[in-house]
């Protein structure tokens, strides 16, 4: 039963557990072939263990003539971008070394306005209970595509739907050209998402994101003018080339660019179970008073 | 306009008999895959959610409308009336279960692929999966929500949800079931705006006879409609931190 000790077991991976997660074992890529399975990282992760797959093949398409991206996937990302987007060179306590995702600017660092950086560092320093996941918040973007667990694409006429593991979240994009049409005033954990394609990209343009979310488990922030606009490219069978532009003129000095592959689930049969999150969350629990939660201090 | 009346009509007869009229007079489009459509945004008109029993004619097995409780099964569930600001599931932000996801006062998405129907809701964003190509329940684990196979038969898609967990409730007046809990659901295309759910509930630890809700979603008809978000527990933690700070 996926339900509170789980949970409790997800924040130990995530937190108290990060020096594992962040060893080499969890940063390789899968033996050339491999399929993701479920390894070390977690059900759904990247185990690299199974019979040797065929090479891929090509591009499945829908009945529309477009990119068929159904299915079970998994970022790809191996710089820890679940633990810090940006690079992280230096290990810190529960935070083991990686380069993040960012691809511009080169130097892999988010282009924070000062007051923004300084609120990252204290988020980082004794805000870390404070996580948005501990508390079962929808991780918002881009951090939802590289939360852990993989998600499942399901893409009838007129929309891509995706759903995650971790804590049922989902994205609808619808792809009928529509507008966005919320007021600026409205704010959502997942903001709106409408989607077009160009050639066999899927791109999502994202606003009226609220500033509840971060951009991964070590406080980094924006504001809710944060705007994204995703490119999703498959390339074979089982590759999504995934990319997303974050902007936000309040929090960043330029705009700056992530990028990794969504990797195909090959498990056969495969579904997703389900994560209860909030029926009994103790997760701040594992954390010290001094970082917001509710373990004594020494 | 007079789609959308005849629609209203419809639904006031059917709410009104007590044996589920015939919905053949309407024929659902086809999706890609040439399924029945179910797929938009739907929503109960008016939630049952407070007390199932006093939804008018909500209950349509048995007549009598009423739930047909063991009799120490009934003294719990008296119990639970009585404590539902404290320990009705709902009040924590749980997840409903079946069939009390899709009677709250929140819209629900309904999307189909060859494969399964998915329904994503705009309730703490609950999503449920229903397998049409997989046969059998899983087995020895149970869940909030159940674990959902379905198929069609004629225009209905039937829906067969076990391994339910027994921490949800029904409504607000406390009725519960036991993990015994086995719900047939069905959902009809009965006009455009139109899509006829009905439950059959089933629990022999709990109930004397299996019983039946039926009622009606109606469609969202604006244009660009999408479901947004009802973050309960972010809601609460919003209230807490409120009440912290005065």
């Amino acid at each position: 039963m996926r339900n509170g000790l789980l949970n409790s077991l997800v924040a130990a991976a995530v937190s108290a557990v990060l020096i594992v997660a962040a060893s080499p074992a969890f940063g390789q890529e899968p033996p050339a072939g491999g399929p993701p399975g479920r390894g070390a990282a977690g059900r759904g992760g990247r185990g690299g263990r199974g019979p040797a797959l065929p090479p891929p093949g090509p591009v499945p398409r829908a009945a529309d003539g477009h990119p068929n991206m159904s299915g079970y996937w998994n970022a790809g990302n191996n710089g820890g971008a679940v633990f810090e987007v940006q690079k992280h060179p230096i290990a810190r306590p529960g935070f083991g070394a990686g380069n993040g995702a960012i691809v511009d600017p080169p130097d892999g660092m988010i282009p924070y306005q000062p007051w923004a950086a300084e609120k990252a560092k204290d988020n980082f320093e004794h805000h870390l209970a404070d996580e948005p996941e501990l508390h079962c918040y929808m991780s918002g973007l881009p951090n939802q595509m590289y939360r852990q667990f993989g998600f499942q694409i399901l893409q009838p006429a007129g929309y891509v739907a995706m759903n995650w593991e971790f804590m049922h979240s989902y994205r609808i994009i619808p792809t009928d050209n529509r507008p966005h049409a919320l007021p600026a005033s409205t704010k959502l954990f997942q903001g709106d998402s409408v989607g077009h394609w160009e050639d066999d990209t899927l791109v999502v343009d994202t606003t009226n994101l609220n500033d509840r979310t971060w951009l991964d488990s070590a406080g980094n922030v924006h504001t809710d003018q944060m705007h994204v606009v995703e490119r999703f490219t498959m390339v074979n069978d089982r590759t999504i080339n995934y990319e997303a532009t974050m902007e936000d003129p309040k929090a960043f000095t330029k705009p700056w660019k992530i990028a990794f592959p969504l990797n195909r689930n090959m498990q056969p049969n495969y579904e997703q179970m389900e994560f209860a999150c909030i029926e009994g969350n103790q997760d701040t629990e594992h954390y010290l008073e001094s970082a917001g939660g509710k373990v004594k201090g020494k | 306009m007079r789609d959308r009346l005849a629609g209203l009509l419809l639904a006031a007869v059917v709410a009104l008999a007590p044996i589920p009229a015939k919905a053949q007079a309407y024929t659902a489009p086809r999706t890609v895959d040439g399924q029945p459509d179910l797929q938009g945004i739907w929503q109960v008109r008016s939630s049952p959610d407070k007390d199932l029993e006093k939804a008018k004619g909500l209950i349509v097995e048995p007549k009598n409308g009423k739930i047909p409780y063991q009799p120490a099964a009934l003294a719990q569930k008296k119990q639970n009336e009585k404590n539902s600001a404290s320990a009705d599931p709902l009040n924590k932000c749980y997840m409903p279960g079946v069939p009390r996801l899709n009677l709250l006062a929140y819209p629900l998405q309904i999307f189909q692929t060859a494969d399964e129907v998915a329904i994503a809701y705009e309730y703490i964003h609950n999503w449920r999966n229903v397998y049409l190509k997989r046969n059998k329940h899983l087995e020895a684990i149970d869940f909030w929500q159940g674990d959902s196979i379905g198929h069609w038969e004629g225009d209905t898609l039937v829906v067969d949800v076990a391994d339910l967990n027994d921490q949800t409730w029904f409504d607000k007046a406390g009725d519960f079931h036991s993990d015994a809990l086995h719900v047939t659901e069905r959902y009809t295309r009965t006009g455009p705006d139109t899509l006829r759910y009905e439950a059959t509930i089933e629990d022999p630890k709990t109930f004397t006879m299996p019983w039946k809700i039926s009622v009606d979603l109606h469609r969202s008809t604006q244009p660009n409609a999408r479901l947004l978000e009802y973050e309960c527990h972010y809601l609460a933690d919003l209230a807490a931190a409120k009440k912290a700070t005065k």
